[in-house]
């Protein structure tokens, strides 16, 4: 264990250098700006160029950010390991299919059916994680996915029995190109309500519930009720996500949301970093593109084939291959994930100087997951 | 008129009878203090006045009401703030967050004003820092305030922590060894701070204690548990030297006629060197 | 009268095991029962593993059943080149391999992390370990022989039961007793309980935790592999991911429902749980439930022991 020096010491040290760097100079705003510039077009102009199928990928790796960020509520500010999230996003990709196709409702109804749906399945869980905590609650969310992929996915008129159900792409919308933007505007909402809510009191009640809920709660937490509300936020967003990944692919099966799904997302998350907004949206992209990127860049396919006796690696497994080293990687090694790493890129970015021993908060050890 | 009572509290967990027809008082503006050795049932006291066990049986009464069936997020709510024997705040947060989420029932918006980003919820939050702020002057902490917790020293963290249950705007105040890990001078820099902040605050005092001079210095009354049973109760030098107390501290042998005899014995042999 | 009340969880058990074979004769139902009891030994033969991890450092091993499809996996390559035997040993000593490879890379390094951090990182070890199979073997199912091909030697309740089936009922009973007899008279047993509650004095008696910590991983993977090699030629096929996919949320729930404590335990639920899917697959008043009934009722019984009886019927309150 390192030593830990005087803080008041460091914190004087901090607070001098603070005082005497008085912002970036012209050449350090120039740069600041132009990496701005650079993001954004890689974001906002890219994508025009591309072909259909291609700009298609790009919205579902937008899309795998909001599951990532709903994911994030559950597992990095409440505390909560939910093994079937697909069952969420699934469900919320199902309602909004059936409410356009079987019920020729809007595509924005669709989706408010699908994030309250998301909402309420959310709800119930959280409920069920007020008495049944930590690892058997894993297990019981682990158990839902799998009655969901058995039962609910098998019900005829909710998913078109084994079939799946049509999803058309809403008017002013129809073009890839088109769904894209309001993808990335729906990612937009999504971090912008998550950044306010860590800024607020629910945030920080959350943050003090997860480490500490005897504390939490002389400060006037009511842990019970912002548990569930942390929960039907999560679900929302699952359900959001899910509505759009409908839409997307135009067409919704019980087969995309499988086991194997329900720990990419887990990995995805955690990998991109737990409580950092943009780490988890860095982290769920690169998994939703990672097939994509190696069918693109036949290079990384060469690299991978280059192992004696396997066989070529195909878009649909690359993510399942490399997920779980990942994992193990950010486990053992970068506890924060990319969100971590790219802690000092983003203060520089927000004008302040550029701190590589800037890491963020030391991890808390969370004693308090009953077994 | 009380401010705080136990009445008749009791309570058992298995064979143990953790508190048995327990009956305390605080009055308003009072510091109370409870002794007794380890394991006899105050910090459990504690966590039935505050919420966090039913008791089996009697009451807790908060200014003529009672609570017994108010959760511990409803007591804080009322007034009741308390401090915990291994600290109780958010380690992996900055002294600041600490401060903020401690004030959790003042910030006057809901959750989903402050989720979705409404006007006022701005205007609540600079109010929230200021006090932050303020509470944070008062107890030295004015340079720490963007730390984050888990790096501190412990006799820093003791003073975040009765800044953070300041911040929570209580009336009464449940400090449980509060001066554990301090030496005699910080000791005596803490009564001198319970003090001001009682006639600051206007507040009411309840405290867990091992340490004999800072009790007596501070106390207006004091209880003494053993065994989960009151042995005494009264002003701070009558109980100290009542023998059922010497007892209980010193063990069953001690022939000692009180603590006061044993203290100029010990003086005088230091004087002698 | 003090003894019963001592053993209500073991009494209970048995009622209810007695229970519903009663009410599934009586009911009609004697194939689902039979068929629940035979799966459910596969079950059974699987939490035994995941209990020998969770009573030896408190983890949840989804793992647990990729020990079994890799064994399979193995068995498979096999036995087309030697004799069926020699391929039952190759894929058990591959299953081995797995289980000290995974405690060596990912729970050792993560001892001292909190238990969720170790439950996603097995989880993730089951995702690779899929992800290889598909991987290297495609994504079809394939068959696979039995290693005992006699299908009607016996018959109980007027239901066939091969000789393989016996022998993996036999095999989970053997082991059941073998391990609780392990844990609470042999030495070796109790330094790895002690190990797990207390790892600094166990240490300072002489005793290396960490090769406790592997051989408790081999014994558990040898668990899983036997599962496998026995349980998967009955069901006709394979595909990647065989166990997981089909048996571990019964295997957990079957732990779980035993007191994820108790070997014992492990051994009554696998059969209870194997019973409580066949009866829902099988019973007719079932019918209306979309898809598997089984599988319906196997996560009601869970969240039933949870809510009711979190220690399960053999456990003890931690």
């Amino acid at each position: 264990m390192t030593a830990v020096a005087d803080p008041t010491q460091g914190a004087a040290d901090v607070g001098d250098d603070a005082r005497q760097w008085s912002g970036p100079s012209p050449v350090g705003w120039l740069a600041r700006g132009i990496v701005w510039l650079a993001l954004a077009w890689l974001v906002l102009v890219f994508p025009l160029g591309r072909q259909a199928f291609e700009v298609q990928q790009y919205s579902e790796a937008v899309i795998f950010g909001i599951i990532g960020l709903s994911l994030n509520v559950l597992l990095g500010y409440v505390g909560q390991i939910s093994l079937g999230h697909q069952a969420f996003v699934g469900i919320g990709a199902f309602a909004a299919a059936y409410v356009v196709s079987e019920q020729s409702q809007s595509f924005w109804l669709g989706v408010a059916v699908a994030v309250a749906i998301g909402g309420l399945q959310a709800l119930v869980l959280g409920g069920v994680s007020l008495r049944i905590t930590g690892l058997y609650f894993a297990l019981v969310t682990l158990a839902y996915g799998l009655v969901a992929e058995r039962n609910i996915f098998q019900i005829e008129e909710f998913t078109g029995g084994g079939q799946g159900q049509p999803a058309p792409k809403p008017e002013g919308f129809s073009t890839d190109w088109r769904y894209y933007y309001l993808c990335l505007a729906f990612l937009v909402i999504v971090m912008w309500i998550d950044w306010r809510m860590m800024k607020t009191k629910g945030g920080r009640a959350l943050l003090a519930l997860r480490e500490n809920p005897r504390v939490a709660a002389t400060f006037g937490v009511n842990v019970k009720a912002l548990t569930l509300a942390a929960f039907v936020i999560s679900g929302a967003f699952a359900g959001l996500g899910g509505a759009l990944l409908a839409f997307n692919d135009t067409f919704v099966s019980p087969e995309t949301w499988s086991f194997n799904l329900a720990l990419i997302f887990v990995i995805m998350t955690v990998v991109g970093g737990l409580r950092s907004r943009v780490g988890v949206v860095i982290g769920s992209a690169f998994f939703a593109l990672i097939g994509y990127l190696l069918d693109r860049f036949p290079v990384l396919q060469d690299a991978l084939n280059a192992i004696p006796g396997a066989p070529d690696l195909s878009a649909e497994i690359a993510p399942l291959v490399i997920g779980p080293l990942l994992l193990l990687l950010t486990l053992t090694f970068f506890p924060g994930g990319i969100g971590q790493q790219i802690r000092p890129l983003q203060g520089w970015l927000a004008g302040r100087r550029f701190d590589l021993k800037d890491r963020g908060p030391k991890e808390v050890q969370i004693t308090d997951v009953r077994a | 008129m009380s401010v705080l009572e136990t009445l008749g509290v009791s309570i058992r967990f298995g064979g143990v009878y953790a508190n048995t027809d327990v009956s305390i008082a605080v009055g308003e503006w009072e510091i109370v203090g409870v002794i007794g050795p380890n394991g006899a049932g105050k910090t459990t006291l504690f966590n039935i006045i505050t919420g966090f066990y039913k008791q089996d049986r009697g009451r807790v009464v908060y200014r003529g009401r009672d609570v017994t069936g108010l959760a511990v997020h409803q007591r804080a709510a009322l007034g009741l703030g308390r401090t915990f024997q291994n600290v109780g705040l958010v380690k992996g947060s900055t002294v600041r967050e600490n401060l903020l989420t401690a004030q959790h029932l003042e910030a006057e918006y809901s959750m989903l004003a402050g989720m979705l980003g409404a006007p006022n919820t701005f205007g609540v939050e600079r109010d929230l820092n200021e006090r932050a702020d303020a509470i944070a002057q008062i107890m030295g902490l004015g340079d720490i305030l963007d730390s984050y917790v888990v790096g501190l020293p412990y006799g820093v963290l003791k003073r975040v922590e009765i800044a953070t249950v300041l911040a929570t705007d209580p009336d009464v105040l449940l400090l449980d060894e509060p001066s554990s890990g301090m030496g005699p001078e910080e000791a005596h820099e803490l009564g001198d701070t319970l003090l001001d902040l009682r006639k600051a605050f206007g507040l009411s005092i309840l405290m867990i204690e091992h340490h004999v001079p800072l009790v007596v210095r501070v106390c207006d009354y004091v209880y003494c548990l053993n065994f989960g049973q009151l042995l005494a109760e009264g002003l701070p030098d009558d109980v100290r030297n009542h023998p059922q107390v010497v007892t209980a501290y010193l063990g069953e042998d001690a022939e000692v006629p009180g603590l006061a005899a044993v203290e100029s014995q010990i003086e005088s042999l230091l004087d002698t060197e | 009268m003090d003894r019963i009340r001592e053993h209500r969880g073991a009494v209970v058990a048995v009622a209810i095991v007695v229970g519903l074979v009663l009410v599934l004769v009586l009911a009609g139902e004697k194939e689902a029962l039979v068929i629940g009891v035979i799966a459910g030994s596969a079950y059974g033969l699987l939490a035994l593993g995941l209990v020998l991890i969770y009573k030896s450092s408190g983890v949840f091993n989804f793992a647990q059943g990729e020990f079994g499809t890799i064994a399979i996996y193995v068995l498979y390559l096999l036995h087309f080149r030697v004799p069926y035997g020699f391929a039952v040993v190759g894929a058990l000593i591959a299953a081995v391999a797995m289980g000290v490879l995974t405690e060596r890379l990912v729970v050792r390094p993560l001892f001292h992390a909190p238990r969720v951090t170790l439950l996603v990182a097995t989880a993730g070890v089951a995702l690779f370990a899929t992800s290889v199979e598909i991987w290297f073997g495609e994504a079809t199912a394939r068959p696979i022989d039995r290693a005992l091909p006699t299908l009607d030697r016996f018959s109980v309740l007027g239901v066939q039961i091969s000789d393989q089936r016996l022998l993996l009922l036999a095999v989970l009973a053997v082991l059941a007793a073998l391990l609780a007899l392990f844990f609470n008279k042999t030495n070796l047993g109790l330094a790895i309980l002690g190990a797990s509650q207390e790892p600094t004095a166990t240490e300072l008696m002489g005793i290396s935790v960490r090769r406790l910590s592997t051989l408790v991983w081999a014994i558990a993977a040898l668990l899983g592999g036997l599962a496998g090699v026995l349980a998967i030629p009955e069901g006709g096929g394979f595909a990647p991911g065989a166990l997981t996919v089909a048996f571990l949320i019964p295997a957990f729930t079957a732990a779980v429902l035993g007191g994820m404590t108790s070997l014992p335990g492990a051994f009554l639920g696998g059969v209870i749980v194997g019973i409580v899917e066949a009866v829902g697959t099988s019973a007719s008043v079932f019918d209306g439930i979309p898809g598997s009934a089984g599988t319906l009722l196997v996560f009601i019984v869970l969240l039933a022991v949870l809510t009711v009886r979190p220690q399960g019927l053999l456990g003890r309150r931690s």
